[in-house]
Formats: C-alpha cells, sequence, structure tokens
C-alpha cells in the first residue's frame, strides 16, 4: 500500500537540558611508528527525542567517537587523551569500567553494523535478549522470557515466543538487525547509538529498518545518534547532522537547511558528487583527491588539498568550528568570512 | 576489422540458467533440491552502450556475469559474443574471448595479489595473451596506469599501499590491458566512499566514451545505475522482472518490485523525501530454494492474482514505455 513518507517531524524543541554533552573530545590510536588522532576535539549536544546524524566516510573518526562515548574504545592501542561525556551529572569518561556497566546497555544503547557478528552464534537469541534485560532490570526468567518475547513482537518479528529459541543463524539479514534492535530497546534507553544499521541491508528491508527506528522513537522519545555515509538516509529520518572529517566536526546544521544550502566545502562537495536517482546529470562533481593520512596531517584546514576555496590562511591555521548562520556552525575560513560580510 | 553485422549485438544472452545443486539434512534423511540462482534470464548489450543489472542480495546478478564468462557454468541457455556461442566451453577454449570480456571486481582489497607489484598486476593479462613483452609490456603499463589516472611512479608499488579508489582504477586498468570490448563490473564502486565513488564512476564514463567500450554493469545502488546506465534490467530471484531504457524504467516503473524498489531509496533532499510516496514491502526475499511455478514475486506483491501462483507471466511491453522497455507482470501488461 503506497503510504505518505513519515518524515522526522520538526526538531524537537532543544529548551529543556541536553541528554547528553560531549566536549573537546579527543582520541588517539598508537601505531608502529605514531600516534594517529582519529578524533581531535569533537563537540556536540543531544537533546531528548531527537536524531542527530553523523556523517562522514570511512577513517573520519565516527565511529571511534562513539566507542568513546560507550567506553568501548580498544586500549591499547586506543587512548581517550581529553575531553568529557556528561550525561545525567556524570562524565561517562572518569566512570570506573563497573560504573559504566550499569550504564551501557541500560542506558545508552547501541547497534552495529553487521547484526551477525554483533549476536553470539552459540546462544539462541532468547538466551541473548534475556541476558540484557536480567543484568540490568533484575527480571526473573520468566519475566525476562516475557520480556524478549513482547521486544521481538515489537520489532515485527512474527512468532516471537517460538522464535526465541532459535539461532542468529536462522535469521536473515533483516530479522537480525531487528533482533538488535529489540536487544538494545529492551531495557528502554534514553540514547540510542546506531552504528550503519542498515548499511548491510537491501533497500527495501533498510526502508522497513528506519521506519521501525522513527516509530519507535515516537512511541518512546528515544533519542538516536545515527551514524551514516549515505546521505538519503540522513535526509530521511535526522533531526540534526554533524559532518566529520578528518576527525574534526566541519560542519554543525539542522537538515533541511544542510540540504538546501550546506556551507563546508566538504558537505558541498559530498552533495555534488552524489549521483541522484530523481535527476540526470551529464558527469558527477567529484571531490578530486584522497581522504587525508590522519598519521599525516597537513598544517592548516585538513581538506586544503581538496577545497576548491582554499585561500592562504587554510594552509596556515586550522578553521574552528564558527557560526556561519541561524544554529549552523562550520569550520571553515572562507563560509565563515562569507556569513559574517 | 572483423565480419560482424551491425545488428549481431555484441552480447546476447538468451534463457540463461545457473542451478546450483544443494544437500542438506542428516546422512540417513538427505534432503536434495535445486536453488536456482539464475531461472531463464535473456537479454542483449550492443556495442557501446551500458546495461546495468539490478536488484538486491541473492538475485542472481553476479552469478549472472559469472555465468557469461564462464566462471561458472550456465545449466543452460545461450550466451554469445559477437554471434559466437561460449556457454560452457572449456578454460582453454575460453582464452580467446577473454580478450574481448573482461572483469572488474567489487572488492578492490581482495581482487588484486598482495604480493605483485601494481606494474606486474596490470602487465599480467598482457603476458597471458601474450601481447606483449620486455619494453613493450611496460610501455603499455605506463601508458594504461596513465589512462585510468593512476601516477606511472607507482610501477613498483604493492597494492597495500593504496586506497580503495586507487586500487580500483588498478582493477581497472587490468581489466583493459586486453583491449577488450566488454567489460562487465561487479558491484565497482559499492566498495569505496561517496567521494571516491564518484571519481571512478567519472573514469569509466569516460573510458566508454574514448574506447567504446560496453559495460554489464551490476550494482545495488539504483542511483549510481541512474547515472551511469543506458539500460537497465531489474532482477528478483534470478528472473528479470523489467528491462528498458534507464530513463524509461525510471520515469514508467512498471513491475510492482521496480516500483517498491525505486520508492525506497532514499533521496538526499529533505523536502523532496517528504512529498513522496513509499511503496512498502512486507517480508523479505525468499530463499532461492523455494520454487515458483508462477511468479516468483508473488508471496510479496501488494497487487497479485490467482493466476501470479499458476502462470509465469512473459515479458511484454509496457505501454507508456519507450520501445524495448518490457516487465514481466500479469496485472501490469
Amino acid at each position: 500500500m503506497p503510504e505518505s513518507l513519515s518524515q522526522p517531524d520538526a526538531a524537537p524543541s532543544r529548551h529543556g537540558e541536553p541528554l547528553l554533552q560531549v566536549n573537546d573530545l579527543q582520541v588517539s590510536f598508537k601505531t608502529d611508528d605514531s600516534r594517529v588522532r582519529a578524533v581531535r576535539g569533537v563537540s556536540f549536544d543531544i537533546y531528548p527525542g531527537e536524531t542527530v546524524g553523523l556523517v562522514g566516510e570511512s577513517g573520519s573518526g565516527k565511529s571511534v567517537t562513539n566507542l568513546a562515548l560507550m567506553g568501548l574504545v580498544p586500549s591499547p592501542p586506543g587512548r581517550v587523551d581529553g575531553g568529557s561525556v556528561m550525561y545525567d551529572g556524570k562524565d561517562l569518561l572518569k566512570l570506573s569500567p563497573l560504573q559504566m556497566q550499569s550504564i551501557r546497555g541500560r542506558r545508552i544503547a547501541m547497534i552495529f553494523q553487521d547484526p551477525m557478528t554483533a549476536l553470539n552464534p552459540l546462544m539462541t537469541v532468547g538466551q541473548q535478549l534475556t541476558e540484557m534485560t536480567r543484568l540490568h532490570l533484575g527480571l526473573s526468567r520468566r519475566q525476562a522470557n516475557e520480556k524478549a518475547a513482547e521486544m521481538l513482537e515489537l520489532v515485527g518479528i512474527s512468532g516471537a515466543s517460538r522464535r526465541l529459541r532459535d539461532y542468529p543463524h536462522q535469521f536473515s539479514g533483516g530479522m537480525r538487525q531487528r533482533v538488535m534492535i529489540a536487544m538494545a530497546l529492551s531495557c528502554e534507553p534514553d540514547l540510542l547509538i546506531a552504528d550503519e544499521p542498515t548499511t548491510a541491508l537491501d533497500v527495501t528491508i533498510q526502508a522497513q529498518i528506519l521506519d521501525l527506528l522513527r516509530e519507535l522513537q515516537e512511541r518512546r522519545g528515544t533519542s538516536i545518534i545515527l551514524i551514516t555515509h549515505d546521505l538519503g538516509v540522513v535526509a530521511e529520518t535526522c533531526h540534526r547532522v554533524l559532518v566529520m572529517y578528518a576527525g574534526k566536526v566541519v560542519e554543525k546544521s539542522d537538515a533541511g537547511p544542510l540540504f538546501a544550502s550546506p556551507q563546508h566545502p566538504y558537505t558541498q562537495g559530498l552533495l555534488q558528487s552524489l549521483p541522484r536517482f530523481d535527476q540526470v546529470q551529464t558527469t558527477l562533481r567529484a571531490i578530486p583527491g584522497q581522504p587525508p593520512d590522519l598519521g599525516n596531517l597537513p598544517e592548516g584546514c585538513s581538506f586544503r588539498s581538496r577545497c576548491p576555496l582554499a585561500i592562504d590562511r587554510c594552509a596556515r591555521e586550522e578553521p574552528p568550528l564558527a557560526s556561519v548562520g541561524d544554529r549552523r556552525e562550520a569550520a571553515c575560513w572562507v563560509a565563515e568570512e562569507n556569513a559574517n560580510g | 576489422m572483423d565480419d560482424t553485422s551491425t545488428n549481431t549485438p555484441l552480447l546476447s544472452v538468451r534463457d540463461l540458467c545457473v542451478h546450483f545443486p544443494f544437500s542438506r539434512g542428516s546422512m540417513l534423511r538427505p534432503e536434495h533440491g535445486v536453488i536456482r540462482a539464475v531461472d531463464g534470464l535473456s537479454f542483449q548489450i550492443a556495442q557501446g552502450e551500458t546495461l546495468a543489472l539490478v536488484g538486491e542480495s541473492g538475485c542472481g546478478k553476479s552469478t549472472t556475469a559469472r555465468a557469461i564468462i564462464n566462471l561458472v557454468h550456465p545449466t543452460s541457455g545461450s550466451v554469445r559474443l559477437r554471434g559466437v556461442e561460449i556457454a560452457g566451453l572449456s578454460d582453454r577454449e575460453m582464452m580467446p574471448h577473454r580478450r574481448v570480456v573482461q572483469m572488474v571486481f567489487q572488492d578492490p582489497f581482495a581482487s588484486l595479489n598482495p604480493r605483485m607489484t601494481v606494474g606486474s598486476i596490470i602487465g599480467e593479462p598482457l603476458a597471458v595473451h601474450r601481447l606483449a613483452s620486455g619494453k613493450d609490456r611496460k610501455l603499455e603499463v605506463l601508458r594504461l596506469m596513465d589512462l585510468v589516472g593512476l601516477n606511472p611512479r607507482f610501477l613498483n608499488r604493492y597494492p597495500h599501499e593504496f586506497s580503495g579508489g586507487q586500487r580500483q582504477r588498478i582493477g581497472i586498468a587490468r581489466a583493459l590491458a586486453v583491449q577488450p570490448e566488454l567489460i562487465l563490473c561487479d558491484e565497482p564502486v559499492s566498495a569505496l566512499d561517496v567521494s571516491i565513488q564518484a571519481q571512478i564512476v567519472n573514469l569509466l564514463m569516460d573510458l566508454q566514451q574514448k574506447l567504446g567500450l560496453s559495460y554489464l554493469f551490476i550494482a545495488h545502488d539504483l542511483s549510481v545505475v541512474r547515472h551511469i546506465a543506458t539500460r537497465v534490467g531489474v532482477m528478483y530471484l534470478g528472473r528479470l522482472a523489467e528491462i528498458g531504457d534507464a530513463a524509461s524504467v525510471y520515469a514508467h516503473p512498471t513491475h510492482p518490485y521496480t516500483e517498491a524498489l525505486l520508492s525506497a531509496v532514499p533521496v538526499p533532499d529533505p523536502v523532496l523525501a517528504a512529498t513522496r510516496q513509499r511503496i512498502r514491502l512486507e517480508g523479505e526475499v525468499p530463499t532461492p530454494d523455494r520454487q515458483y511455478v508462477g511468479c516468483s514475486f508473488v508471496d510479496r506483491c501488494p497487487i497479485a492474482v490467482e493466476k501470479c501462483r499458476h502462470d509465469r507471466p512473459p515479458h511484454e511491453p509496457v505501454a507508456a514505455g519507450e520501445p524495448g522497455h518490457t516487465a514481466a507482470c500479469w496485472e501490469r501488461t
């Protein structure tokens, strides 16, 4: 049946307190001969009930940022070098592993790109679903089973109580991702971090999963951080967008204005390089060159060598995120000058 | 140059079937069946055009490409290259035809030998087909590197020193070495970042202009396909649901599966996204060991009728479409 595409409503009011505040987050990884700075001073807030898209190419630091929020940066070789992640009056980066465990999964949950490797192949789906709720919510085995069946039904898996006895390999890719979502939501978290949740799925299944996330958000008011490289997915699901490049946020904006008038030349380049399914272009305007080597970043702006607008100043000083309009920020000397005259 | 008459298509595939028999269950109670990966596929590719095969995982699009160059042997059907039957040829018999048709693979990390230098990877087809040796070979490799936008300084480097986009350029240069007429591209840009994807798409289109190449372009990204393809074939469970000129198929999707697939593609434009109608398909693609007497889309189709279960719909012209645009649906044609 044709149905109108449910769109993200106008951004939820941002009057209240932010749910999560990330300040100047820094993460690095040790390699054979140097230390690679994967996240170089990332700051953002997440408000209740909103979906924030985190966009960037491989190596931009979007996944590492979120591993840091969850206290999951593999160490060594990884290390959180600085910054803070304030949640519920506490800095998550300063919590002990045990304290973090009571938040991870319970208050902040995560779903990953590849549901096959994220699920334990030796445990039934039911065992994995009940493990969470018994640990975090202290449910009895029976209560946990009921809850698990309820969650599977919620994410649209039919014959839920029977399927609890099945192993992950008995589910298809789309169904496994539904199981992951059911697990992530079973403790009713405040924040769901979804790292490329539909990248491994076919488009018709992707549409089902994105609809599901939207419905669940409306029903429960969960905030979502959606990490993706697909700008189409962002346009259809996110209220706000952060664009990352070489370990930094280079543009921050509400979704509508970002797509209508991107401010950072990297965002502009990304949007122009996309083939459009609804229109015909003669040649794609590719961004020239390659993403920079994080272990060997140039001085000044790291996008400079690929940037059509670069000026002398870009070679000397790295631009900070600065206001370029109503609730919009970009890290670009040229954009800042254009905006502020 | 050759005796091909102008109306013989470069590639002609007729009733191609690739079936994989399987057994499962215990040794005492085995269950035998057949996976019909490709189940009666027919299409043609003319000189200089790009036919894209689209569809979701498991629809048989990659198997089709592999069957064309006999990497898997077709169960039945015909594959004619410039009018010459090549289906089921042995590797040795296939050799001369591999100079006409080459392949570019999806994963630029797995499809290049990590122990060979760029120069020897690109030069290998020249050696295998005895096209050039010694200094000539080196000059030819340098010409190919230049053609695909690789710096000739990289001649003696190894694949791991390159990014995904550059590795895909190496794969393309290797395919071009024998001066083929047709290149089968199996998801050539889907492993690449967005900004690099556009570079490779542009390169493929430039090369087509310069060298008069034809492509069979296998992809699941319908936006990329819209951009690169002259014609599009939409596959579902080993069969073609719809085929026609790209502009016609995108403007008048006629098979309910094509319609649903196109409506599910996210567009990077929130304003447009808000006004689009999405057709939501229930359920998922069934496993390919299911046998369908009638239409293979019947279980998920929003407009299926009883006839669809029993009779397989033939390809019929689409009334609103351009000539050559056909769909296999009882209700819509």
